[in-house]
């Protein structure tokens, strides 16, 4: 598998510093489980957060913290590393949300050979997968804030590419496009919209806007 | 720091873990204070974090990042989990759907001697634009077009100057593996 359209940097690096939130976050991490190349850029940011926290100024803990903490390390149950078996075709941390793998995903019918499933909202930050079959298009869409389209299946081209499993799109308001999904296997995606400010409409409006219907 | 928190893995040792909390503890409450707890929730999840140090030790892998990188990550997500109430959804090596570097050994980030002091210099030396948006990525927690609208730039400003600063971090690691 070779990835050719990854997050840009500086979204990697939000993502190491916590900036992120957790629409965004599963996006990225999806990418992450996916591509070797961005995690070493995450490590690398990652690093600099580190960096800053040994810099910092120290600010003493309460009078008997450390106590406090001694006596609770015997109760502190150890990590524990069970390693799922099977084969998957949603990696996690995508999985778990999912609860189950994408073979399992019950789908509502959109229109015009196009499927959705929302996972999560929280505040303006939705969350979703769509799945497009062969030959199908959404539409000539904009975007009204920040998305992020990550391909898990199949594959969809548009203006800028052709995007296939692994390959990460980030669009901004500024770019008019329209996906087609590839010929072959169903088209699945994980995608994010972060509309603040401009939606304030239910999430089948929002769908409908981002197909341009 | 890095070589105790190996041994800390290793050996299960008190005394270990009792250097690496009066080393930490202080540092990861004064980022908690930084990104707006209150004294008595950062002290409570400073403590939290050098817990989960002691429960996760095994995890660590000094080839991979320093003792304060690993500690900042725990900090980041106790702190999203406690903070901000929402999961930070992480990739899992043991997935059987995780894809894993080609080439390790050639591709794998190894940390290096000196690297933490090579990165803090690096990160003094950023452009006060790249400082500052470098700050309120880590310690306001704020997303770029939040912190775009804050500034008054323009989206691709803010994402430009972070992927400077990206290329200064990334200098500082060093080139060649």
């Amino acid at each position: 598998m070779t990835i050719l359209h990854h997050p840009g940097d500086e979204l990697l690096l939000s993502y190491a510093a916590g900036a992120t939130d957790e629409a965004m976050s599963l996006v990225l991490a999806t990418h992450l489980a996916l591509c070797p190349q961005c995690r070493r850029t995450v490590a690398e940011a990652e690093a600099a957060g580190g960096a800053i926290l040994e810099g910092d100024r120290p600010v003493l803990l309460s009078d008997g913290a450390l106590q406090s903490v001694l006596s609770r390390l015997d109760t502190a149950p150890t990590a524990k590393s069970a390693a799922p078996l099977g084969a998957f075709t949603a990696p996690e941390p995508l999985r778990s949300y999912l609860g189950g793998d994408l073979d399992s995903v019950k789908w509502t019918n959109l229109a015009g050979g196009i499927y959705f499933k929302p996972l999560f909202q929280r505040g303006k930050s939705r969350s979703y997968l769509i799945r497009s079959k062969a030959g199908c298009g959404v539409g000539w869409h904009t975007h009204h804030g920040e998305e992020l389209t990550l391909c898990l299946a199949g594959g969809y081209t548009d203006e800028t590419g052709q995007y296939a499993r692994g390959d990460l799109q980030s669009t901004t308001p500024d770019i008019l496009h329209r996906p087609v999904a590839d010929e072959g296997e169903d088209c699945i995606v994980l995608a994010m919209s972060d509309a603040r400010l401009k939606f304030s409409s239910p999430i089948v409006a929002l769908i409908g806007r981002w197909f341009g219907f | 720091m890095t070589a105790l928190l190996a041994t800390l893995a290793a050996k299960r040792d008190r005394a270990a873990f009792e250097i690496l909390f009066v080393h930490f503890a202080p540092r990861v409450k004064s980022y908690l204070l930084r990104l707006g707890a209150s004294a008595a929730l950062a002290d409570d999840l400073a403590q939290e974090a050098m817990l989960t140090m002691w429960r996760k030790a095994e995890l660590f892998d000094p080839a991979k990042a320093s003792a304060s990188t690993w500690v900042f990550t725990i900090a980041r997500n106790l702190r999203i989990d406690a903070i901000r109430r929402e999961r930070r959804p992480e990739f899992d090596p043991n997935d059987p759907a995780f894809v894993p570097d080609d080439e390790p050994q050639a591709d794998a980030r190894m940390v290096r001697e000196g690297e933490d002091a090579r990165l803090r210099a690096a990160l003094t030396k950023l452009s006060a634009d790249q400082a500052q948006v470098i700050q309120m990525s880590f310690f306001s927690e704020k997303p770029h077009s939040q912190i775009a609208r804050e500034l008054g730039l323009p989206l691709g400003t803010v994402k430009s100057r972070l992927r400077l600063a990206m290329a200064r971090i990334k200098g500082a690691l060093g080139g060649e593996a």
